[in-house]
């Protein structure tokens, strides 16, 4: 029998463990913990896809969460079902960057950022004054709820945002081993150069884009499963920008390890900052330009240099090895 | 378009702002050949090139390739149909290992079926021995080199040098005609723009000179380098 | 819905005043824009830092906020020089978006700032003089949207002549046209940014004054006002003075016109503006007097 990899063993064995964790009787707060993690991970996933590999600086990831959020909630208040919900909110999401993209991908560089930044201002203002179902205390400014999410336990949560969390890890990966992922890095690298040597840029970085939205769109979605109430300022709040890009920085932007390492500090960041209000966003502000100035390889980058990984591959290496020959 | 002709560039103008790039430019490429462009600096050669790739639009005239109507497509659709160009100041993958840069023209722009051996590619140019090596290690004459290969990975059918001789010693230009042979020797039409004189006159079949944007001469290169316009275009 | 002429002329005439205000923010960032080719993200939430300072001094001192523009402005000066000295300067060494990504990040600390001292509640610079109005023919207009379209000249004339007297001015605008030249000239660039930046923070003070005596604030409502001067700078073409004027008073007269003619929804209001830079950026983005 043909025994795979240890560098592709490990991250299942890990995904097991994680995925028993509510059987095993793991205390719900890490449940709690960890379910932010995943979203954060997924989220900061897709924001280095398309900042790290493809050099599209996104600044509006929360267009696509809130959009998302806003169709599941208005459309369990309709009755769908939230599970429905879910993936209706994540399409929706990927047909606004679809329709967004002609416009946008003509814009380069620095007009793109500003052209994305755009985008959750005006769905902001729009849902501000959109009250599309609902009694007269429900829309517009006051938001909608989530509803019928009776019997979805936090286990079940959990367990979703998992899968979520695996599914963007899993999408990343796959990319970049991959023709489209080759496509990206000559297109980060030099545009012209690519585009002579054959790769149709905007085809790609659409592909992207699509892939990015729909994957922050669920994963906005499942937040707002958990935290059943959306308003405007809340679901397009820049928070939600801030988060995969400082988690993408502090991690390393452009490895594949570097959003797993950010994420996680900024999920224990927030865990650490709840209850101070405005200061989270304060400290979180301060340590990303602190980030940027005196580490902007971010953590990842940090290891890669200093020869980090060496050790641990010659480990991996030596017990592969002692795995064959048993 | 005439039944040898593999590309027809047709009453092409281009300007820019109040700048006359190209002025009104017709001539046609014959399959398998190797044309020469001359001309001083700033006549738009490159500017020529780029509107052959589909970097540029021309503002009226037309370009045909293989007989088909490419006036208007873009870069990498010229590359799928089989134009292949280089640039006068390299512009390699900087972060993608050499054979990547194949690669990437490989992958994506080699839309007629067959496929290349990279190697026997990168051995053409004398960079096999650098294949695992970052593009940006490269010294800038193997960069030049670097460029070709790139064009040659994307199997094209006409392929748009552009000063691939630049910055090379004396002693490297043999090197450069041999290699230039070879291309032409796998059935590839060729453009190329030189300023060396010595792989102009030895490389070529005909030589077109423009200047200022216009075509001033067309002809062998032994006729066109005695054509009074041309010198004075050269020497005033 | 009534639209007759002289209905016209007062949405018409107030927008043009308006304009004023969006010159005074949008040259800040132009200045910015220009000299290092970076967009400030952080340029909406200064100007609105510059409101709330102005409130503040107000409040502590009881003067009109345009004196307190005497603490004001060398204030955001000294805080703009040292700012690109020590962070963004340092970011350029990496990559430009590096330097947008520190930019972001003092959008978040200004806007997080500004929560926790002042608290997310709206406020206003509240002067006598606030609501007066004063006539143009038939028509009424508020005093602090001529004020807008005073300070708008003013600050135009002042940074044009800064820029066309001063040695530093000088150096700002070679540095703009071509960086590398500019350099071997003797320029160092660095300390031109500095400067550059400097006076792009000082005219968001004055902007703050302006902003604050015509719209309600809270520490959110900077994102609107980076989003309108990129498209009054795009708009207008970059490089161009007169094409920023020009682009303040074409976004002044859409938030207006736009508030007429849809019969005064806020909705339209907000969102005309941003839908005028969305097209700008997909269909002209080298503006109308733009190279």
């Amino acid at each position: 029998m043909k025994i795979p990899r240890l560098t592709i063993l490990a991250p299942i064995a890990a995904l097991v463990v994680l995925a028993l964790f509510p059987l095993i009787g793991v205390p719900l707060s890490w449940l709690n913990y960890l379910f932010s993690f995943f979203i954060y991970l997924a989220l900061a996933n897709m924001w280095n896809l398309l900042a790290g590999y493809t050099g599209l600086i996104c600044l509006c990831p929360h267009a696509f969460i809130g959009l998302a959020g806003y169709t599941m909630a208005i459309g369990t208040q309709v009755g769908m079902p939230f599970q429905v919900g879910l993936i209706a909110g994540a399409a929706v999401a990927a047909i606004f960057a679809l329709v967004i993209s002609y416009p946008v991908f003509r814009m380069k560089g620095i007009y793109f950022a500003i052209g994305t930044l755009v985008l959750p201002e005006v769905l902001k203002q729009w849902f501000n004054y959109w009250s599309p179902v609902g009694t007269v205390y429900q829309g517009g400014g006051a938001g909608y709820s989530v509803i019928g999410l009776a019997g979805f336990s936090l286990e079940n949560k959990y367990l979703l945002a998992l899968a979520i969390a695996a599914a963007a890890i899993f999408a990343v990966y796959m990319i970049l081993r991959s023709k489209l992922g080759l496509g990206l890095t000559a297109i980060r690298d030099n545009e012209n150069t690519a585009a002579s040597s054959g790769v149709n840029i905007f085809r790609l970085k659409l592909s992207v884009f699509l892939i990015a939205a729909f994957i922050m769109g669920i994963a906005g979605a499942a937040y707002f499963i958990h935290n059943p109430k959306i308003q405007p300022a809340g679901g397009f709040s820049i928070s939600w920008l801030l988060l995969p890009l400082m988690a993408t920085v502090i991690g390393g932007e452009g490895t594949e390890e570097g959003p797993i390492i950010g994420a996680a500090i900024v999920t224990f960041l927030r865990f650490l900052l709840a209850d101070y209000g405005a200061w989270s966003l304060f400290i979180q502000g301060i340590i990303l330009v602190g980030v940027v100035v005196a580490m902007p390889q971010g953590i990842a980058g940090l290891l890669r240099q200093v020869g980090a990984y060496r050790f641990p591959q010659k480990l991996f290496q030596a017990a592969e090895g002692k795995i064959r020959k048993t | 378009m005439s039944e040898t002709a593999v590309l027809s560039i047709d009453g092409v103008r281009k300007s820019f702002g109040g700048i006359h790039a190209i002025q009104n430019i017709t001539f046609e490429v014959r399959a398998g050949e190797v044309l020469g462009l001359m001309g001083p600096n700033g006549a738009g050669k490159t500017t020529l090139l780029n509107l052959i790739a589909g970097v540029y639009r021309p503002d009226s005239g037309r370009i045909l390739f293989q007989g088909k109507d490419i006036t208007r497509c873009a870069p990498h659709k010229t590359c799928h149909l089989g134009i292949a160009r280089t640039y006068q100041i390299p512009q390699p993958f900087t972060d993608l290992l050499v054979r990547d840069n194949l690669m990437v023209a490989a992958k994506y722009g080699n839309k007629r079926g067959d496929t290349l051996e990279l190697d026997e590619i990168l051995d053409l140019v004398d960079l096999l021995k650098q294949k695992d090596t970052m593009a940006g290690d490269l010294l800038t004459v193997s960069l030049k080199r670097l460029e070709l290969a790139r064009a040659l990975a994307s199997n094209p059918i006409l392929i748009l040098l552009d000063e691939v001789a630049a910055g090379s010693t004396e002693a490297e230009l043999p090197r450069i005609l041999d290699i230039t042979r070879q291309v032409r020797e796998m059935g590839k039409t060729i453009i190329l723009v030189e300023h060396v004189m010595k792989v102009m006159v030895e490389a070529v079949d005909r030589i077109i000179v423009i200047d200022k944007g216009e075509k001033i001469a067309e002809g062998t290169p032994g006729e066109v380098m005695k054509d009074e316009k041309v010198l004075a275009a050269y020497f005033g | 819905m009534d639209i007759s002429l002289i209905g016209l002329a007062a949405p018409i005439i107030r927008g043009i005043f308006l304009g004023g205000l969006y010159v005074v923010i949008a040259l800040g960032l132009s200045l910015v824009f220009g000299v290092m080719k970076l967009i400030n993200v952080a340029h909406g939430d200064l100007v609105i830092l510059g409101s709330y300072l102005a409130w503040a001094i107000m409040g502590w001192l009881g003067i009109d906020p345009f004196l307190s523009l005497v603490v004001g402005v060398p204030l955001f000066f000294v805080l703009g020089f040292f700012v690109q000295k020590f962070i963004i300067n340092r970011t350029f060494r990496i990559s430009l978006d590096a330097a947008l990504i520190a930019c972001f990040g003092i959008s978040i600390i200004v806007q997080s700032l500004l929560q926790i001292i002042w608290t997310p509640f709206n406020r206003s610079l509240l002067t006598d003089y606030r609501l007066n109005t004063f006539a143009v023919g038939p028509v009424t207009i508020q005093l602090r949207y001529l004020l807008n379209f005073v300070g708008g000249l003013a600050v135009m004339i002042a940074v044009r002549e800064f820029l066309r007297r001063t040695y530093m001015g000088r150096a700002i605008s070679a540095a703009s046209q071509n960086e590398p030249v500019a350099e071997r000239m003797g320029i160092n660039p660095k300390r031109v940014y500095s400067f550059a930046f400097a006076i792009a923070m000082a005219c968001a003070a004055v902007a703050g004054v302006l902003q604050g005596l015509t719209f309600s604030f809270s520490p959110a409502s900077g994102p609107p006002f980076l989003i309108i001067s990129f498209g009054v700078i795009i708009l207008g073409g970059l490089g161009s003075i007169a094409g920023t004027f020009i682009g303040g008073m074409i976004f002044g007269l859409t938030q207006t016109l736009g508030a007429y003619l849809s019969g005064g929804s806020m909705m339209i209001q907000m969102l005309a503006p941003y839908l005028l830079v969305f097209v700008v950026l997909s269909v002209r983005p080298q503006g109308i007097f733009g190279r």
